[in-house]
This record gives C-alpha cells, structure tokens and sequence, in this order.
C-alpha cells in the first residue's frame, strides 16, 4: 500500500518525510479522551449539580496537546508504536482528573503574573511532558549519542544527584528535590533513565563475557568475572549509595530490580539473578540494621494498626479510602471525607494517587490504571524483542521495566503488599521531574520502536537513508 | 538457557515476571476493596464515619422491650449530641463524644448508628446515588433496661460485675459493671471535658466495663470448667473417685511439696465423693486430683473452646482470660504440676472475666452447645428496614450425657442439702436452680472475690447469669443471694 502511494502523484519533496496515517492511535486517543470527558463532566456534575465539565478549559487543553502531538507524529512519517501514547496519555488524564478533583491548595506556584494550583501545574508540566516524549519520538533517530558516551551519560546523572545532595532541600526528611528558580525537581527521576542507558550500553558490550567467561564461587555456583562485572557494580553501588543515603529507598529498589532484570535479559544466568536476589536481601538486612528510619517503614508496613494515629496513620486512611471505593468506587469528587477541612491520607497527591482512585473509581478504575501500565510494559518488551540489535532491545526492556516496576513498588506500598516507599506513581503523581522522566522513557521506546524501512540489510543503505528511514516500507 | 541466544530470546520470560507482579497487585485490590471493604467501612476509624458522626444525627438504642437507652438533641447551634436514660446501663451503652470520641455501643456501631456503614453491600452501591442520610439506623439490644438497673442496685457501693445471658441464643441481658459514670454528662458538649476528666482520673476507675475487661480470679467458679474438660476429654466420668481424696481432707493433699486444704472434713467425713458431690460441697481436694487426671493439654484444649486464650466473639472489646501466664514447661503452659492442681479449682494464675464466666455457665445450661453472647439483636434503618442479627454457634463443648451429670452436680451444689450451706441465697423460689459459687483468694489482706456463676430452671434453663462482687467475701455470703434476686427478679417479669 505504502509503495503504491510512494509511486503516486504526491512525490516526496527531498529533505521531507511523507505524512503516515497512524488510525490505530487515533483511535485509541479519541477513546481515552471520551472516557475523561465523561470523568470530568461526572466532576462537574458533583460540584455543581449541573451536567458541565468540572474543568472545561483544561481538558480542551490536554486533548489539543494530545492531537496535536499525534499530528506530528503522522506528519513526521515514521513507522512508531501507535499504542504508547494513548497508553500514557490514559493514565496522565486519570492523573490530571485527580489533581483537579484534590484541593488546589495543595501545591501553589506563581509564575510571573500567574498564580497555579494543583492541577494547573500538574496540566502545565503534563503539557511539556507531552512536548518531550513527542519531539523524543520523533528526533531520537540514532543511538550513537547515547552509547559510545555511556559513562560521560552516567557520570552527567551521578553529578546531578550528589547536587542535590550538596544543595538539595530537606522534604520529608529526604533530600530529594533540587530547587532552581521558581522549579524544583527530583534529579533521581532521571537518573533511573540514565542508569538504565548505562546498563543497557556496557551489557550489550560485554554480555557474552559475562555470560561465559565465568569464575567458580563455591561449588557449581559462578559468576561473572570481577573484572568485567566491576564498572556496573561500581556504578550501581555509587546509584544506591546516593539514594540511600538521601533516604529515597524507593528509588534504590529500583535501581536494583531493573539492574537484576537486565543483568538477566543480557546473560540469561538465574544464578546471577539469585545471588543479585541474595545480596539484595543482605543489603537490605544491612539497612534495617543501621537506619531507624527503616526499621520504621518495616513496622508500620507489618502492623499499621499499632500506631493508628502516627506512623501507621498514613497507611491505614490509603486502605480505608480503598475499602470505602468498593468495586465501583464513590464517583470522582465523591470520597476522600474531609475531616477538620484535611484530606484523610496526606500527601495524597504524590504518594498516594492510587488510593484516590481506588475510593473514587473503585477497584474498577485500580485494575483499569494497572492494565494500562501492562499495556507500556507490553509494548516496550514487544520492542525490545523485536529489537535490531542487543544494545536497542536491552534499551527498550530496561525502559519497559522502569516503568513497570516503579509502578509496582508504588502500587504495592500503597496496598500494604510491601513496605511503603516515597516514589511516584508513573504519569499518574503529581510533580513535573516524574512526569518528564517518564515522557523520556516513553519518548524513546516509540523512537527505539522505529526498526527503519528495512530489515538491516547488507550492503548498509547510504547513510542519509539510515539516519531517516526509507520512505519505502516492507509492506 | 543458553548465554550465547540474545536478549530478545529472554524478553517473555521478563514479561511473565511482570503480569504475575500486576496480578499480585490486582488481587491486592481485591482484598481491600472488596473482601476486607466492608469490615474497614464500618470501623470507627474510617474517616467517612468520624465525618458521619460529626454531623449526622445518630439513631437510638433500644432495649429488649423498646424502651430508649440512648437518643439524639440537638444544641442551640445545631449539632448534635447524645443524653442517656440511666448510667446503669453506661458501660455496654459507652457513650458518643465530639470531643472525647466513643466507647461501647456507641463505638461498635458508629457506622450504622450514623448511617455511613450501609446494611448491606447492594444498598451501599447504590446509597451513592441518593442523598446522605442525616439520621442513622437504631440499634435494638438484648439488654433489659430493669434488670440491668436491679443488678446495679445490688451491688450497691461494692465494685463488681453481673452477666445474665439467654444460653439459647447467647442474647446478653445485663452487661452491669459498678462503679458505673454518667455517659450523658460525657456527650453534653456543656459539660463533657470537665466530667471526662474527672472520670478519667477516678482511681476506682469507673469507665472500666468489669464485666468484659475485668480480669478476675475465679476460684471454685472455675470447677465447671474443669469438669468439662474433665469429661469432654474421657479422662472423668460422672462415677470417678479418688480413694486418697478422704484422707487427705484432714492433713491436705500434697502435690509436688505444695499443700491442698479444704474445709468441709465436717460433713463428709470418709465419703469417697464423685462429681456430683465433689461439685456440691465444693471439694478442692477432688478437683484437684481431677485435675492432674486431665493434664493440662485438655484443660487448655476446652478453656479455648470456651472462649478462654483470646477476646471473645462480642459487639464491644473483651479482655482474654487466661489459664496460665503461659510459658510453662508442661503442657497448655503450665510451669509444674502445683500450678496445674490449683488451677484445677480456680487458684494459681487462671484469670477470667465475668462475661468469660457466664459463658461457661450458658454453655452448660445450653446442653453442651456454646452460642456467640451478643448485645445486638437488631438494626431498624430510616426506613423501617429491620436487619436482624441472628444467633451463632460457638461449637458444641460437651455432649449431652455428660453435660447432663455436670447439670445435675451444679443442680446439687445450689438445691442440695450439703450445696445449700455454700448457695444457699441464689436458690430461687419455685424454680429449679442450678449453679457453683465461688470465694476466690486473691492474697494479701482483706476479703476474697465473691463469686456466682449458674442457670435457671435447671431442667430447661431460659437464663445463665455470672456475678461477682470484687472483697465480697465468700462466694455464699455476697455473690449467691445476689444472683437470686437477679433471677427472681427475671423469672417474676415473664409472663
């Protein structure tokens, strides 16, 4: 079809890619975008007891974003993944559905002349989000800026984090966030995306050493030579020593998980995976024992019940906002009781988002925003999978895994599956640094999902042809 | 497994991991909000409760014959607080509290008293699409308004607890606890923080319900039980003697260098006594030995069928009662065979509250078969809607030929000749009794725990009762005639 159309009146002008129907994402925005309107119209109906749209304004805005933003992604005429954006776009809707529902004095910035509350902000930083993972998409054509640079990338992202350390301001008793001008950002946002570049470069380059050239532990057991494993555990110590000591354990976990993932997409050893597993465990042992703060985290996460009005407090209200949601949950601006004029779970909007689903949509809506997150990591492995060569396809799943398992380490912490960490809720938390990080991660996978008009053939095409793709599909 | 395949090879594999971790996280979800949701919901703690009971109009408590235990006013500025009918009934009631938040009734049923909790899931689904009630369900009790009233008057300036129970339904009629407070000085917002206060620091601690969170040693009361484990275990039987036991009543009983006495050597002289007679002069000696014959993996094994070990299965908070301090070498945690033989009759470290007791006399009067004691009979929503709360079986403790001895020996101990030194007050007129008293020796100066537990008629037992007054004395000089005026103060008002 694509051939026909290459032969057809329109020639393509030289410099100019020709525009790519993509029905698919279409579609699937146009779906996303109804079930919101009907969410913010159930909003406003709650509100103001008439049938109008709780924020009519904002809601035209983020559908303008999203088309506009497909727009250019027909116009730039690559062959992307056409389920990632509404995927994300879906669970970024649900998010601003429920920023906009929360008491906008929850976080307040003025800038300039402007003065925001909660879901303007969180509209605002979905806006540039939606700008990053776009111009992402649609620009990222090469990898060769991010893999013969891995350590100066890793480096970069190190640097940002001892920053923050050095500068940071003191949130929760975590210093996490960096304050610049009027913004302030979480730098270990992006360092989960940097790491996994890190990773995914030095495996792809020594996975076969790694693989085979093995030392004898004890026994049968080996492992990869220390040689060869140093530069990653060394730079995987740094990572965790950081975060660890800036108290973002949500952040090492992680790090962690994603690093055991693709330690094992790259050598296929489970007996790497199992130590990495056992050593985890050590570690973790290790910082029960020297951090009172989570040997607390431990306590309230076993029994929240023992100190319902302090530590356990936050936890306990999360699952009674979920109980009161029931199967199909209380309807947007329906739960979340006020009492004294205070939100029953505090710091609901960043920690705890998915509580505030699941008392106003329900278990229903808990499953649905799971799903969606099933449906990112599904396409990121089908990418991975179909990757050309090891660097793009361990690339792809380390992407996949950032989001998938930061989302269940978030999700589990809030339904007392695990002990509760401080990380944010993907595409769903308020806050801008989350919510661009995760615009990269999705930004790259449709780009990475581009496999070229060709399979790699040899003799290599001309390099202009590479770098864009052959106008000429495989049909 | 082969190193050498690449990664894309190995992708599904990452992929299973993933939706098995989703799946966890969904079934989470269930949990909490669908399996866990409607116990959460109904919690005092949930904030959609402690918002309901800030401004919705609660509903009243009723009890047995209707008569309003507590109901709703409304202050100058609008807001509602509670007023009680009688600080009898202050205790199972508890009370509802702006500023000092809720105890008793009032805190089990918050959530239908305010109508956050519905009735039922399929009512709760669809209540959101109607408005928020502003008056909540009213909870209709077993209680007996007079009775509980008569029990409170009875024990007078004495602290103490009375229990009566209905053993056919476990439907609790008097929950009485002395001393009792004022609940409605507690809601009045006028007055609550300076009687709360006041209560608060009342060193004969009258906000303590004794009745389920009193924990008391049972002495001879606690003889049932050990005849039911006795029994129920096949290791006595109704004919079951011990020759030493004769002998022993003039020097005592010696069990591992500790000495068992007891005192009536004057009127049984060289009788060798079985259940019904050990049980009807009350004989340490016998139970003792009975005791040691059970061992105490069995006594352990039917206490916990009784309730004993854990909180009970109750509308408000009971205390656990205990046979040991646990920890013990032998078996059900004894720490020796002194410990084991005393607590056969009631003494060493055996605890039980006056609730915990009822229930081991309702479980005989009810032929064996233990029912779940409650205070709740009924809720009535706004719109008339009743939601009965049916009888539940605790399980069957014994079966019906042995408990038929132990009602017989517990007949004896309060209709016999011998018995009616020792129970003499609690024999109602006209009215087969049955019953065990108990004088529970506490140590240190002063008088023992007086203590009564029984059952009315003993041939069809209508009505259990346990009674304890704290230094009462013997268990026949305080706590037995005050069961007899309980129970006839019962049987005069039935039809």
């Amino acid at each position: 079809m694509t051939g026909l159309a290459a032969e057809g009146a329109a020639p393509v002008l030289p410099g100019f890619p020709r525009p790519r129907a993509r029905p698919r994402e279409l579609g699937l925005l146009v779906a996303v975008l109804a079930a919101l309107a009907i969410g913010s119209l159930s909003l406003g109906l709650l509100r103001t007891g008439r049938l109008e749209p709780a924020d009519p304004l904002g809601l035209v805005l983020y559908a303008a974003g999203l088309l506009v933003a497909h727009v250019v992604l027909v116009v730039s005429g690559r062959r992307l993944d056409e389920v990632l954006l509404p995927a994300a776009a879906f669970l970024g809707g649900i998010g601003l559905l429920v920023m906009e529902r929360l008491p906008q004095d929850l976080v307040v910035q003025e800038i300039g002349p402007l003065t925001l509350g909660l879901g303007d902000l969180q509209l605002l930083w979905l806006g540039v989000a939606l700008a990053v993972a776009t111009a992402i998409a649609v620009a990222l054509r090469s990898d060769r800026w991010l893999r013969p640079y891995k350590y100066t990338w890793a480096a970069g992202g190190l640097a940002l984090l001892a920053l923050t350390f050095v500068f940071g301001s003191e949130v929760n008793g975590s210093r996490l966030t960096l304050q610049v001008g009027p913004f302030s950002g979480q730098p270990s946002e992006f360092l989960k995306v940097i790491l996994v570049v890190f990773f995914a470069a030095y495996l792809a380059e020594n996975r076969v050493l790694l693989a085979d050239a093995r030392v004898r532990l004890v026994g049968p057991i080996t492992v990869p030579p220390l040689t060869y494993l140093a530069p990653i555990v060394a730079m995987l110590a740094l990572a965790l020593g950081i975060v660890v000591v800036q108290r973002d354990l949500g952040a090492a976990l992680l790090f962690y998980a994603v690093f055991l993932g693709l330690l094992f997409l790259a050598t296929g050893r489970l007996t790497d995976v199992v130590l990495g597993l056992l050593l985890f465990a050590a570690g973790f042992a290790l910082l029960a024992l020297i951090f009172p703060h989570v040997q607390q985290r431990i306590a309230v996460w076993l029994d929240p019940w023992a100190d319902p009005l302090g530590d356990g407090y936050q936890l306990i209200q999360a699952l009674h906002a979920f109980a009161r949601g029931g199967l199909v949950g209380t309807g947007l601006g329906a739960g979340l009781p006020e009492i004294g004029g205070r939100l029953p779970i505090p710091a609901v909007h960043t920690d705890f988002p998915l509580a505030a689903i699941g008392e106003e949509l329900g278990m229903t809506g808990v499953v649905a925003v799971l799903a969606a997150y099933l449906v990112i990591v599904g396409r990121g492995l089908r990418i991975a999978a179909a990757a050309r060569d090891d660097f793009r396809a361990l690339l792809a799943a380390g992407l996949a895994l950032v989001v998938g398992v930061q989302a269940v380490i978030i999700a589990g912490g809030n339904l007392k599956l695990i002990p509760l960490t401080g990380i944010t809720l993907p595409f769903v938390s308020y806050g801008g640094s989350s919510l661009l990080a995760n615009a990269i991660v999705v930004g790259t996978l449709m780009a990475l999902s581009d496999r070229g008009a060709a399979p790699p053939a040899l003799p290599r095409p001309p390099r202009l042809a590479r770098l864009r793709g052959s106008p000429r599909g495989p049909s | 497994m082969t190193p050498g395949r690449r990664p894309t090879a190995r992708v599904p594999a990452v992929a299973v991991v993933l939706v098995l971790a989703f799946g966890i996280l969904a079934a989470g979800s269930s949990y909490w909000q669908v399996i866990r949701a409607d116990e959460l919901v109904s919690s005092p703690t949930d904030a959609a409760v402690l918002v309901a009971a800030r401004t919705v109009v609660r509903g009243k408590i009723l009890d047995r014959d209707g008569r309003t235990l507590a109901d709703s006013r409304r202050a100058k500025d609008g807001t509602p607080y509670r007023v009680y009918a009688d600080p009898a009934v202050s205790h199972p009631v508890g009370y509802a509290s702006a500023l000092y938040g809720s105890a008793g009734l009032e805190r089990a049923y918050t959530a239908e008293l305010t109508g956050a909790g519905g009735s039922d899931p399929s009512s709760r689904l669809f209540a959101k699409f109607l408005p928020p009630a502003d008056r909540g369900s009213d909870l209709q009790t077993a209680l007996s308004l007079p009775l509980q009233r008569l029990a409170v008057r009875l024990l007078g300036d004495d602290r103490g607890a009375v229990v009566m129970l209905d053993p056919r339904s476990g439907e609790v009629l008097v929950l009485a606890s002395t001393p009792v407070f004022d609940a409605s000085g507690i809601g009045n917002p006028a007055t609550a923080q300076e009687r709360f206060e006041a209560l608060r620091e009342d060193e004969a601690s009258p906000l303590l319900d004794r009745a389920t969170l009193g924990r008391y040693v049972p002495g001879s009361v606690f003889k049932i039980v050990t005849a039911i484990a006795g029994l129920g275990s096949g290791s006595l039987s109704p004919a079951t003697t011990f020759p030493e036991q004769p002998g022993a009543e003039e020097d005592g009983l010696v069990v591992s260098g500790f000495t068992i006495r007891d005192g009536h050597h004057a009127f049984t002289g060289d009788e060798e006594l079985n259940l019904v007679a050990a049980t009807e002069v009350s004989c340490n000696i016998w139970y003792a030995l009975a005791g040691l014959d059970t061992g105490g993996a069995n006594l352990d094994a039917f206490a916990r069928r009784l309730g004993f070990g854990g909180p009970l299965p109750f509308d408000v908070p009971t205390a656990p009662s205990q046979l040991t301090n646990g920890g013990g070498p032998l078996p059900g945690g004894f720490l020796d065979e002194v410990e084991l033989a005393n607590a056969a009759y009631g003494q060493g470290e055996v605890l039980a509250t006056p609730l915990q007791m009822a229930l081991v006399a309702a479980a005989v009067a009810n032929g064996g078969e233990l029912m779940e004691p409650r205070l709740a009979t009924a809720l009535v929503d706004r719109q008339g809607r009743t939601t009965s709360v049916g009888p539940r079986s605790m399980g069957r403790i014994l079966d019906a030929s042995a408990n038929a001895a132990l009602v017989e020996a517990m007949t004896r101990a309060v209709e016999g000749d011998r018995g009616r030194l020792f129970t003499e007050g609690a024999k109602v007129p006209g009215v087969l009794t049955a019953g065990k008293s108990g004088t529970a020796e506490i140590g240190g100066a002063g008088e023992p725990h007086s203590w009564f537990i029984g059952f009315a008629p003993a041939d069809a037992p209508t009505i259990a009762i346990a009674v304890i007054v704290e230094r009462g004395g013997r268990g026949g000089e305080r706590a037995s005639p005050l069961a007899g005026r309980m129970l006839r103060a019962y049987f005069d008002a039935q039809p």
